[in-house]
Parts: structure tokens; C-alpha cells; sequence
């Protein structure tokens, strides 16, 4: 059929993998004055002969090869390459056109920018296994592929947001400070939250660490320690350096006034004054902290931590006014600030709301903590106290009570215990600590005697009804159940409201009690002003207070310097968070290790507020930090950023998908190699001193990964090195009938290497038939026989490990009368086959590419067309068509290429651009 | 020697926490992995990896010529820039 279609296609041809089939086809079309667009998985082209040592039979360096065609495979003007990118499906359409979706995958590098000088991969702080030297040494998280990779540019691997981070209100880098603190860089961990806040020593004590609850190791035996790792470091901090060591920054000549020395305040104060603002804090006690100093007990948070943590504050250059009330935002705008932000949390505290609360010895629990903390709390001793509520504010309160002599102390809470709004371990730390709990009961009067004194609680007993609209069950009275708790003193905790004094005389901004902002920008209507934490939100926690800070400084400074307010990247633009079945799954077994508990010690009878949980060792600090499984493989811990001289990593690079329209592909894929422990009875993965044929190429290569070739099992060179060849290939028992073609070269290669290396060690082939169809390459084996290597014809049954690493193979000796031999080796190497690379068949869609019956791509007519599959204009080149060596590899390429050419120029297409199809369409 | 052996995933995610007590061992001069495995009590085919690892990032340096039993000793390069 004649067709004329002015259409437009990207790319002459697309090319999918960049091995050295790949880079032949490339070069060879794009010298052809087509043009390529080359899609290649990793990092540098060059697949896997650049991993190679040297080629069989002529002994040639294999990166002396492989390294000039990749680099003219890069700097070819006629081929764009798409590294560290995937092809997510081609489809045909009907004018024999394919249309590809090709994903970029981000490096968090700035390619551009990036030398190759790898001081990020030094500075890394994750340690993963290097899929370039298979598995036998570590890489890091931020690495470059391999010495020759082609381009020489740093990736950072992320495999997502790792949970820790992900589920942490406040932002902060869990992930990045437990892998310092694994690495032993404590202050570096400290710097790290010092990014997020200033209350490095609070939140490691008084954080319910939502990081704990979603760690993937509590999927094992316990999660990581986080939050106490996190005080491990501010403890280790301020005992040796006091202040934050943050220098004062260059005043930007803005100001800011912030009403509130809470964890929104003073972390708003914290990141504005880091850039410059000149920030003053307006508080309206005498003594900064908002709740942490007098809302949780000593016990809890130390006051010398809180002084501490608000002393980075104040060293730069923070300004805290105390003992200040603001009432009027408007006046205090017009004394000259570019934005104000309310931060004054939830100090009011809810009545009871039932007769005889006005009696002498019904206090607030707000207000009885606040007492406690100034030194000014009511004697309980000898006392019975009644606390009313089931939150946290309820728990500190009974425990302070309990410390301070309280006869006996009992929380009464109108629903059941699992409805208790407190956190779990404050409900059984009080439990442990002598505080009884009354359940399902709610007061209905204070009992007073003589002088209005109180003398009782009238509670009526309640049953849980429907769930209400916070989900929770709904507590109903029931009838003429109304009974005494005999008491000396009543403590409400049932709720807490921000004080509206301050904005209730603006319009448009109250909202009840709270105050209206958008919830991305935490702006109000009043644009000059913003609110931040509990006052905008209702009691909540001290970390999303301190993510309330965060976000409400960088809305500030947008606002500030004219800039448009919109989402916090910090927290709104996080990658997607790791799934924890993928976690799982990157491990065959995980072994057992020792949770790191906290061992606190809890009195029933307390009488002292000295911090109860103990600060953590060293040991155990690394030890715990040590567990953790780099959930999102880098760690974000920033090292990299500092490290590098180009100040090339950008963490906010995210994928790009782009649909590319090209005129025929190129499936150059190539293979898998064969899973050697698949056959147990070799001990691949069980002996530490087997290896595979692969891994014992990157041995010998001038890249290895060990200093010499050792063995695995504790670095002894060796002595006597065996072979076992056809290990999962001319096996039906392990699926695969077919020879690979290559293992016996490549073993004959590496016998003779070996003997050049190791002049004394002994080196044993056990194999059964030896295939060297190739231009010299039965001279290459008679070489090597000649040079001292032993070959033993007959199949290796078994492999089995002595005390000291040593392996006993068990062989039939073929050649010397079907004897069952036994031998001993310190080193053995199985010459895994090769299989086919299955991705191949998730590459089309619409049509599938016909596979032969060992599931390489098919070539219909492969003896007389080779490279042309069954899709017209989809060809594919190499081992992706069936097991080849290098030589073949590229004569197959060169055929493939022929065939590309062939069908380019049947359907006219040449010119990229502005190409016009006038020609009959291949069906 | 163990035949259980820990996936290397898990082994060399490890590294990094053994720096400091494989450089602790290294204090007093260069040692073969079996006995810096013998000095920090872990498995040898694990030191291997934390050596070969510390080695790729510049932490400890092959001394010279292989034992008479045929191991290479490891010394710490920060000890030798400061010695």
C-alpha cells in the first residue's frame, strides 16, 4: 500500500540497552547518519564486558576495548543517550511507527555539574552491596558505577522516602541521623536535626516517635531506637560543645515578631533567624518554653534540656521577651516587623462544667503542672487526688501528684482504657508508677464539706454507645448509677483551648477558639500574619508543632521576599515512601538482634523528678543504630551535599517520563546469569568460599574489589582453585538444556590469568566436555593446559566445607576409570550460565515480541535473516537472542543493524524532523 | 569456620558501624583478617567484606607481601598519616 503521511518521529531508531551489542548497533547506525536514541538502565554504558578482566582468546584488556566504544557511543553527535532510564513500553501504531515511553530515572546529581570526583560516594554514610563487583565488596548509596564508567557521574540510589521520615510530622532526617550515628559522626547526626529544629534534646525525650512506629525493623524484633538515639547525640552534644555551633548569619535587614516561645515558636525562630531575619519572641510567662517548661514534668524533660535547646535559639541572636503579653497583633505589626506569627499554643484549660468546681482543691491539671514547674504547687501530701480525663496532660498530671505525695491517685475517664487519648506508655508508665484508673465514669458534681473544702467526686457510671465523630465510641450515662469517689483534691484534664485575646479583633481570622490559616502556608487572612501549632490546630503534639514552626518560617520568608507561598518542600514534596514488602524482600534471611530497651526503672511509690529514662551508651547507641535496614537505601543524611565541590546534588530532582516516537528498535538487553544457588549441592550463598565465575573475573580484573585474588572466607590467597563448568547451563534439572557457550572460555581464560597472578596455586578444571568451537580457541585450552592447569573430565556431585573454609569436592573421574574422587580445595569457582534476560517480555504492549522456547527473543528466520524478530521493525542484537559470545555478539549487532538499515530505508525514513513516510509500510 | 553465612546485604550494611573497632584493633599495627577477626570477635568471611570495604574508601592499606600462611595484613591508614 502507497501511503503519504507527514508525521514527525524523534529518533530514527531506539536502541534498549547499551552492552557492547548495544553500543555496536548505536555506533554503527549513527555512522550511518541515523539518528539513535540509546536507553540504558544504569548509570554508564558499557553493560557487562567493561566488568570484565580480559577477553578469550587473544588476552586483550577488556576495558581497553569496551572503553572507546563507550565513549564514541556518548559523544556520538548521531546518538542521544537516556542513562539511568527505563523503557516502560513501546506500542506500533498502524503506520509501522513505535511509540515509546521512556522513564528517567533521577540521580539527585546534577549531571551538568558533577566531575566524577567521587568525595560524595566517600562521604556516604550507607554501605549497600555493589551489583558492579557482585556483591563481593560494599559501595555506597551515592556512588559512581565503576572507575571507567562512561559518563563518570555520581548517582544517588533512593529507593523512596524511608518510613521513619516519611510518617515524621516535624521532617525530620530519622533515617539520615540514626546511619551517622551508625558511622559514629554524633555531631554530624546533631547537625542534622538541628536542619528541622532546635529542640534536638526535647524531642529525644518527649517525641512519641511516630518514626518507631512505622520502622521496618519492628517488622523483625524491635524497631530502631530513634527518638532516644536522638537524645544520645543532644546529650553527647551539649556535654561537650554547649551551643549549637551554628555562626550568626549576615542580617538580611527584615524582622519578625513571634508571639509564643512554645516548639512552633521557637522553631519558626530558629530557621527565620538562620537566614538572616532578626526575630523576637514575645512571651507572656517569665520563662520561655511554653509547655515544655511548665506542661511536662522534669521527669519527662529536664528543664536544663529545654534551657539548652532554646540556647541555640538565643545564640543566634533571637530575642526572647518574657513576662510580655501581646493582645493587640495589629499594634504590635505597626512597631515595624515585616510579618507577624502567633504560635501561643492551647493555654487554657476546660472547666469541668459541673456544681461545686469552684471548691478549695479543684484545680486544672494545666494549671497544677504550671504550679510545679515554678515551685509553687499545692502540698498533696497525705492527699487523695481524683484526676479527670484520659490524655496525656491527665497522665503527667497523676504522676506529678504521685511525687508529691498524694495519698492515692486515681484518673477517672468517662470511656474504657483502649479509648484513652494518651499515649499507650504514658498510660502504663502511670499504671507502673501507683495510679489507679477508674473507667467509664464522668463527674457530676464536686462534693464539698465545711469551708468548701472538697470532700468528693460524684461520678455517674457510663457504657459505651455508638462511635462519634471522632470515631471514638460515645460514653451514655447510666441511670441511677451515681456514686462517690472520696477525694481531697479534684485535677480536670479534659481539654485545653488556645487564649483568643490576641487575633479575636481581627476579621475573617477566628475559627472558635482557634485561628483560621491555610493549611499549606499557615497564612491568615491578615496577609502580614501567620499562626502556627496548637493554637491553629487544637492540642496536638510537640513534633507537629515543630513541623508547624517550619512550615510557618518558610512561609514567612516567601512572604517576606515577594515570593509566591505554596507548598513546604520539606514536608509536601517527600519521594513516595518505601514500601516495607520491598524492604523485606532485598534479603534472603535476616538474623536475630538484640533490642536495644530503655531498662527504665519505675517506683510504684515515686517521690523524686529526676529524668526517669536512661540516657543511652555509646555501645548501645551504635549498636542500635546499627539495625537499622536503610529502608530508602540513602539515608538523606546530607553528607554528600557537603562533600561535594560542585555543589552538585539536588535531592529535588524527580523522574521524567517523555514518549518518544521512533522508527524501528533495537532489543539488545542481554542476559541473566544463571542463580548459583540454585544448586545447593555446590554451597553458592552456604560456603563463603565458593564463588562464581563472574566474581572471580572482577578478582582478576585491574578494578578488583580485594587487593589480590583471595578467597571470600578470610582473605587467604589460595592455593589450589577449582573449577566446576556447565553450573545451571546443559542442566535440565535446573531449566536450562542449553550450552552458554561462553563458561569454558571464560574458565580457560581465567585458569591462565590465575597461574599469571598466583605462579604457585594450583588450578583444577572439573568439567564435561570442554567446547572451544571458536577462531583459536582450542589452541587458547591446549595453552592453558600446556601452562600447568588441570582438567578433570567428569561432573562434580557434590561440595562440602571443612572447619577452616576448605572445600571437598566430590567428583566421577571420567578419564581414570568412573572413580568417585574426592579433593580438596581453598577456592572453588562455578562457571554460571547464562539465561535469558525475561524484562524483554514486559517491553511492548498491544503485540507481543515472540519468544523461542527457551525464552530468548525469536528470530523467526534466524539462519538466513538474523536479528529481525516477529514484530516488523523491532530487531534485536546479542545475547537478548540467545547465548553468544563477545565476537558474536557484535557480528550478530552488525546483522542486526543491516536489517534496521534495510527497514529505515523501505520505509523512507531518514530525516528525524520533518520525515515523511511515502512507502509501502512493512504489515 | 560458620556455614551459616548472613545474607551480604545485611553484612556489608554493617560497615560502617565496624570502622571504629576494626581501627581499634589496628591500633598497635597491621593484622591478617582472621586475626581482626579474632580481635573483635566476628566471623572472618564478615571482616572480609568490612576490610575490603574500608579499603575502597581509603581507611586501611594491604602491608607489603602475604603472610607464610598466606594472608595480607591491613593497616590503618589513619594511623600511618599520623605515625
Amino acid at each position: 500500500m502507497d501511503s503519504e503521511v507527514a508525521t514527525q518521529t524523534d529518533y530514527d531508531v531506539m536502541v534498549i540497552g547499551s552492552g557492547i551489542g548495544g553500543m555496536e548497533s548505536s555506533i554503527k547506525l549513527a555512522d550511518m547518519g541515523h539518528k539513535v536514541l540509546l536507553v540504558e538502565k544504569e548509570a554508564s554504558v558499557g553493560g557487562r564486558m567493561i566488568l570484565l578482566s580480559k577477553v578469550f582468546p587473544t588476552l586483550d584488556c577488556a576495558s581497553c576495548i569496551s572503553g572507546p566504544k563507550m565513549s564514541s557511543t556518548i559523544n556520538h553527535p548521531n546518538i542521544t543517550t537516556k542513562n539511568y532510564s527505563e523503557v516502560l513500553g513501546i506500542e506500533r501504531d498502524a503506520l509501522g511507527l513505535f511509540h515509546a515511553k521512556v522513564r528517567e530515572n533521577p540521580t539527585f546529581v546534577d549531571w551538568a555539574a558533577c566531575t566524577g570526583c567521587a568525595k560524595c560516594e566517600v562521604a556516604c554514610s550507607v554501605a549497600v552491596p555493589d551489583q558492579f563487583n557482585y556483591n563481593l565488596v560494599a559501595r555506597r548509596a551515592a556512588y559512581i558505577a565503576f572507575p571507567q564508567a562512561v559518563p563518570k557521574k555520581a548517582v544517588i540510589q533512593r529507593a523512596g522516602t524511608s518510613p521513619c521520615i516519611d510518617t515524621c510530622p516535624a521532617g525530620i532526617k530519622a533515617h539520615g541521623y540514626v546511619s551517622l550515628i551508625r558511622s559514629g559522626k554524633y555531631e554530624e547526626a546533631f547537625q542534622l536535626i538541628l536542619e528541622a529544629t532546635p529542640l534536638v534534646g526535647t524531642l529525644g525525650r518527649a517525641c512519641y516517635a511516630p518514626c518507631e512506629s512505622e520502622c521496618s525493623r519492628g517488622d523483625l524484633e524491635a524497631a530502631i531506637p530513634i527518638r532516644r538515639l536522638k537524645r544520645f547525640v543532644a546529650d553527647r552534644h551539649y556535654d561537650e560543645l554547649g551551643d549549637a555551633g551554628i555562626e550568626r548569619p549576615a542580617p538580611n535587614g527584615k524582622s519578625v515578631a513571634i508571639v509564643g516561645s512554645g516548639p512552633a515558636g521557637l522553631t519558626a525562630a530558629w530557621q527565620l533567624a538562620r537566614i538572616g531575619y532578626q526575630v523576637r519572641i514575645l512571651e507572656a510567662e517569665a520563662q520561655a518554653g511554653g509547655f515544655l517548661r511548665h506542661a511536662l514534668p522534669t521527669y519527662r524533660l529536664p528543664q536544663e534540656v529545654v534551657e539548652q535547646d532554646i540556647a541555640n535559639v538565643t545564640g543566634i541572636g533571637v530575642e526572647i521577651v518574657t513576662s510580655t503579653t501581646v493582645n493587640d497583633l495589629e499594634a504590635l505589626k505597626a512597631e515595624g516587623y515585616d510579618a507577624v506569627l502567633l504560635a501561643t499554643g492551647t493555654p487554657l484549660a476546660t472547666s469541668l462544667g459541673v456544681p461545686g468546681e469552684e471548691s478549695d482543691g479543684v484545680l486544672t491539671g494545666l494549671d497544677y503542672l504550671r504550679q510545679v514547674s515554678l515551685g509553687e504547687a499545692p502540698d498533696l501530701t497525705g492527699k487523695r487526688v481524683v484526676i479527670v480525663g484520659g490524655g496525656n496532660v491527665a497522665m503527667d498530671t497523676a504522676r506529678t501528684a504521685r511525687r508529691l505525695g498524694a495519698l492515692e491517685v486515681k484518673v477517672a475517664y468517662r470511656r474504657g482504657r483502649e479509648e484513652m487519648p494518651a499515649h499507650v506508655a504514658e498510660v502504663d508508665d502511670a499504671e507502673k508508677e501507683g495510679v489507679n484508673f477508674e473507667f467509664l465514669v464522668a463527674p457530676v458534681s464536686v462534693v464539698a464539706g465545711a469551708g468548701g473544702k472538697v470532700e468528693g467526686l460524684r461520678c455517674q457510671k457510663m457504657v459505651l454507645g455508638q462511635p462519634d465523630a471522632s470515631g471514638r465510641r460515645r460514653p451514655e450515662p447510666v441511670a441511677g448509677s451515681e456514686f462517690v469517689i472520696p477525694c481531697e483534691a479534684v485535677f480536670s484534664a479534659i481539654g485545653m483551648a488556645p487564649d483568643t485575646t490576641p487575633f479575636k479583633g481581627l476579621t475573617g481570622v477566628a475559627n472558635g477558639s482557634r485561628i483560621t490559616v491555610d493549611p499549606t502556608t499557615l497564612q491568615t487572612e491578615v496577609p502580614y500574619l501567620f499562626a502556627a501549632g496548637d493554637v491553629t490546630s487544637g492540642a496536638s503534639d510537640i513534633t507537629r508543632a515543630v513541623g508547624a514552626g517550619r512550615r510557618a518560617a518558610f512561609s514567612i520568608d516567601n512572604f517576606i521576599q515577594g515570593r509566591s507561598l505554596g507548598i513546604f518542600p520539606a514536608l509536601d514534596d517527600l519521594l513516595g515512601v518505601v514500601d516495607k514488602t520491598e524492604v523485606m524482600a532485598r534479603q534472603t534471611n535476616y538474623s536475630d538482634r538484640e533490642p536495644i530497651v530503655a531498662g527504665t526503672t519505675f517506683s510504684p511509690a515515686p517521690s523524686t523528678f529526676g529524668e526517669l529514662e536512661p540516657a543511652m551508651t555509646e555501645a548501645e547507641a551504635r549498636a542500635g543504630a546499627g539495625g537499622c535496614m536503610d529502608c530508602g537505601v540513602c539515608s538523606e543524611c546530607q553528607e554528600c551535599v557537603k562533600a561535594c565541590p560542585a555543589d552538585a546534588i539536588n535531592f529535588d530532582q524527580r523522574e521524567k517520563t517523555t514518549d518518544f516516537t521512533v522508527g524501528a528498535v533495537v532489543v539488545s538487553t542481554g542476559y541473566k546469569l544463571f542463580a548459583a544457588d540454585l544448586k545447593p549441592e555446590y554451597g553458592y550463598g552456604t560456603y563463603a568460599n565458593v564463588i562464581t565465575g563472574t566474581q572471580m573475573d572482577r578478582l582478576l580484573a585491574p578494578t578488583r574489589p580485594f587487593n589480590t585474588i583471595l578467597r571470600p572466607g578470610d582473605g587467604k590467597v589460595p592455593d589450589r582453585i577449582a573449577y566446576v563448568s556447565c553450573t545451571g547451563s546443559r542442566d535440565k534439572t535446573s531449566g536450562n538444556p542449553l550450552c552458554s557457550k561462553v563458561c569454558c572460555m571464560y574458565s580457560v581464560k581465567q585458569n591462565q590469568l590465575i597461574m599469571g597472578s598466583l605462579p604457585l596455586a594450583d588450578v583444577t578444571m572439573h568439567y564435561m566436555d570442554i567446547r572451544a568451537a571458536g577462531k583459536r580457541y582450542n589452541e587458547f585450552y591446549e595453552q592453558s593446559k600446556d601452562m600447568g592447569a588441570t582438567y578433570i573430565k567428569g561432573r562434580v556431585a557434590k561440595i562440602t566445607e571443612k572447619d577452616n573454609g576448605d572445600l571437598i569436592l566430590r567428583y566421577e573421574d571420567i578419564e581414570n576409570g568412573g572413580q568417585i574422587v574426592e579433593a580438596e580445595y581453598d577456592l572453588v569457582v562455578l562457571a554460571v550460565g547464562i539465561q535469558p534476560n525475561r524484562d524483554v517480555e514486559k517491553l511492548f504492549t498491544g503485540e507481543k515480541l515472540g519468544l523461542d522456547e527457551y525464552f530468548y527473543v525469536a528470530e523467526p528466520d534466524g539462519d538466513l535473516d538474523p536479528g529481525r524478530t516477529d514484530i516488523p521493525g523491532v530487531f534485536v542484537a546479542g545475547t537478548s537472542a540467545g547465548a553468544k559470545d563477545i565476537v558474536d555478539t557484535i557480528l550478530h549487532a552488525g546483522a542486526a543493524v543491516a536489517q534496521v538499515a534495510a527497514h529505515l530505508e523501505a520505509a523512507h525514513i531518514h530525516d528525524v524532523k520533518t520525515m515523511q513516510i511515502t512507502a509501502e509500510v512493512p504489515a | 569456620m560458620s556455614t551459616t553465612l548472613r545474607d551480604p546485604r545485611e553484612i556489608i550494611r554493617e560497615e560502617p558501624m565496624m570502622h571504629s573497632p576494626i581501627l581499634w584493633a589496628l591500633r598497635a599495627g597491621p593484622l591478617t583478617v582472621p586475626e581482626i577477626a579474632e580481635h573483635i570477635g566476628e566471623p572472618a568471611n564478615e571482616v572480609l567484606f568490612w576490610v575490603m570495604g574500608m579499603r575502597r574508601y581509603g581507611h586501611v592499606v594491604e602491608v607489603e607481601d602475604p603472610t607464610d600462611e598466606g594472608y595480607f595484613r591491613y593497616a590503618s591508614v589513619h594511623q600511618e598519616a599520623t605515625s
